[in-house]
């Protein structure tokens, strides 16, 4: 909230002192924060349970399976593509957790085995499609929607599975103090993971390469077909990660869980939002979990203020739109990308 | 109703020129033929599963006049697929039309029903208020220079939210005689009013894409957006009149649903949206712009609507009759580019191209 009273004096001295102070409000990571501290100082402010414990680590809970997804779809937005098919992986990912573990008891442990498998099976998919069969990954991974989904009805045998072990439930829902839920460490390990593995191993960067300029990046040598056939393998692993923890969120998953909640728009909105660009090449996944929780804190603001739910997609929408409007960069169409220097790594 | 633009100079023939062009091999046969032939293996392709349905699943041929029924069925999705595909051609996409075409639907009924406006009268405010917003969308685009899959995506996300706030809890229903008649499930003889409507807009759209001044920019400026400006053509209008005429056709098909049902419909965004991508994209519309013809769409909803009416009348669900609408897509897109690439259009000309054209950001990470 204090940043409310530095933007202004920031904008008028030229210390050494606060173009610091500028250089970080430019930071979209930064940005979502304030952003984040407004709208709960806001809606504190007419609704005081809305920073109880309870509702706090609701808020983050609730938030994890899309910041996880957002993680997987930043890695492929930043080399330059889109991943439509995120939301049948979630779910098919889940299903297939969700019946041993009803019926057997299963382990998480091996239930994160599956979902790790499954993952890498959906997502190598689709790599093979974009990065061998060289179909524009829209498409593909519109295709891929298709079929997944069809998949996952199979799978589910159109039934809903609701009677998930408590310790799936605990794992999704329990705090480590209170107010702090166990599913934010997960989201912040594998954030940690993931940046490491984006920022400093050769792959990594070759992801942001690829999507700053991909005949650049073919000539200095990057096996561009490889990386961008990892970067969708990734996404899927991630995203079958999600669903597992959408399980354990929620508790119960059915032949259309994570289709019909949007959450492959949602997904694609957080990592917008976060600050990687559709372009390519330009943010991190740490932009993304704070977009999905920053979409959380909003929406769950919205039922604060006795918005009807209905408005909640809408809410979502506009948040996009500002978000755009906000740090045009993200989505500016630019001939020129190449001559203005990148800032993220 | 072609549309293809002619492919750059092909390297000349006979003595090889000293200064080697760029590409060794030298195309085989052009774009435009190539095209018609896509068109034409879809036509068998329909035929063929025209005729495996007659024969497997009984009550799919009804004595040709259940074909023509059927169509009631796909045509909807076929006029979204024939507003996107102009949008397409521009070198954008439009992800709003299918929470567009539920939104035209409800503001109709409830115009109607709240409002007691004429239907007819509800009907026209809806179209132009669609319009109006596939305006804005335009306008967001082009004016604040922002990718149109976000905005797009925004507007389906607030389209949506909308469409089911004015629906409330019980969605109007019980439009005028007249009204189902003629949007709904009236025929004359054995055609279908829809399937009429249908036709009148193919054509529409097909004349304009093809023949018009606009329509041939449209499809200049997904090709080469720097050629288009320099050649004069006002491209931010054009785009903008491309969006408006992708929201009109989505409105117009929301009315279509809401005659068939006879009630207005606010659940139907995403059902339509992708299968409207779908058809596009398989009538042989590059979904980067700048090629593709409006006759391909048109096959292409007949192949895509009867497939999926079959496997629905066979007893299969709605999700598995998706699930192979995907494969058939990724099966015809690999197909398809494989010709491409036999034909010559190297992937290296292919990048170069589509790194010198501006607008490229839901680009494909190439090579």
């Amino acid at each position: 909230m204090s940043t409310t009273v530095l933007e202004p004096r920031a904008g008028r001295t030229r210390d050494v002192l606060s173009s610091h102070v500028v250089r970080l409000l430019r930071m979209r990571e930064i940005q979502l924060l304030v952003a984040i501290g407004i709208v709960v100082a806001v809606t504190t402010a007419a609704h005081p349970t809305f920073v109880a414990p309870g509702n706090i680590s609701f808020m983050l809970a609730d938030a994890a399976a899309t910041a996880i997804l957002a993680m997987g779809q930043t890695v492929v937005v930043l080399a330059k593509g889109i991943d439509l098919s995120v939301a049948p992986i979630l779910g098919i990912a889940a299903v297939l957790v969700a019946f041993p573990a009803q019926d057997l008891n299963l382990p998480i442990v091996v239930g994160l085995a599956i979902v790790l498998g499954v993952g890498l099976v959906l997502g190598a998919a689709n790599g093979v499609l974009v990065s061998i069969a060289r179909i524009p990954p829209i498409i593909a991974t519109l295709a891929t929607l298709s079929v997944y989904g069809g998949l996952q009805f199979i799978l589910a045998k159109g039934e809903e599975i609701s009677n998930i072990p408590n310790s799936y439930a605990a794992l999704g829902n329990d705090d480590i103090v209170s107010g702090v839920p166990w599913v934010l460490l997960i989201v912040v390990a594998l954030a940690g993971a993931v940046t490491f593995f984006l920022r400093h191993t050769n792959t990594g960067r070759s992801i942001y390469a690829i999507g700053n300029d991909a005949a650049a990046a073919h000539r200095s040598g990057i096996p561009v077909q490889r990386v961008t056939f990892i970067a969708y393998t990734l996404c899927g692993v991630l995203a079958g990660i999600g669903g597992l923890i959408y399980l354990c969120h929620v508790g119960s998953v059915d032949s259309t869980t994570g289709t019909a909640d949007n959450i492959n728009l949602t997904s694609i909105a957080a990592t917008l939002i976060g600050g990687t660009a559709l372009t390519g090449g330009r943010g991190g996944v740490a932009g993304s979990v704070l977009g999905a929780i920053f979409l959380s804190v909003a929406l769950t603001a919205m039922v604060f203020a006795l918005i009807p739910a209905i408005w909640e997609p809408a809410g979502v929408g506009a948040l996009m739109l500002l978000a755009m409007l906000f740090d045009r960069r993200s989505a500016v169409r630019s001939p020129s990308r190449t001559r203005r220097p990148r800032r993220a790594p | 109703m072609t549309t293809t633009l002619p492919t750059p100079p092909a390297p000349a023939p006979g003595p090889a020129p000293v200064a080697a062009p760029s590409s060794t091999r030298r195309p085989r046969g052009d774009i435009g033929r190539r095209d018609r032939n896509w068109i034409v293996s879809l036509v068998v392709l329909a035929v063929a599963e025209i005729a495996y349905f007659s024969f497997s699943v009984s009550g799919f041929f009804g004595g040709g006049s259940g074909l023509l029924a059927l169509t009631e069925q796909f045509v909807d999705i076929g006029t979204i697929a024939l507003g996107l595909a102009v949008v397409v051609l521009a070198g954008e996409i439009d992800l709003s039309v299918g929470t567009m075409s539920s939104f035209s639907g409800i503001f109709m009924a409830v115009l109607w029903q709240s409002d007691h406006l004429d239907i007819w009268i509800a009907v026209v405010v809806a179209l132009v208020a669609s319009s109006l917003i596939g305006l804005a969308n335009g306008l967001i685009i082009t004016l604040f220079k922002v990718d149109s899959l976000l905005v797009t995506l925004a507007m389906q996300f607030i389209l949506g939210s909308v469409a089911t706030a004015l629906s409330g809890a019980s969605p109007p229903y019980g439009f005028p005689t007249s009204f189902v008649r003629i949007a709904g499930t009236g025929t004359i003889g054995p055609v279908p009013y829809q399937l009429i409507v249908f036709a009148v807009l193919a054509v529409g759209i097909g004349l304009f894409v093809s023949r018009s001044r606009t329509g041939r920019a449209v499809t200049l400026i997904g090709y080469n957006r720097p050629a288009a400006r320099w050649s004069g053509i006002r491209v931010d209008r054009t785009v903008v009149g491309a969006f408006m005429v992708s929201a009109f056709m989505a409105a117009v098909s929301g009315i279509l649903v809401s005659g068939y049902y006879n009630a207005a419909r606010d659940d139907l965004g995403d059902s339509l949206l992708l299968p409207a991508v779908t058809i596009v994209v398989l009538g042989g519309v590059d979904i980067f712009g700048g090629r593709g013809r409006i006759g391909g769409v048109i096959v292409a909803t007949f192949v895509l609507g009867y497939l999926t009416e079959g496997l629905l009348l066979r007893g299969d669900s709605s999700l598995t009759a998706t699930m192979v609408t995907g494969i058939l897509l990724i099966a015809c897109l690999i197909l398809k580019f494989q010709i491409d690439r036999r034909n010559g259009d190297d992937p290296f000309a292919v990048l170069r191209a589509r790194l010198a054209r501006v607008g490229r950001s839901h680009g494909r990470a190439d090579l």
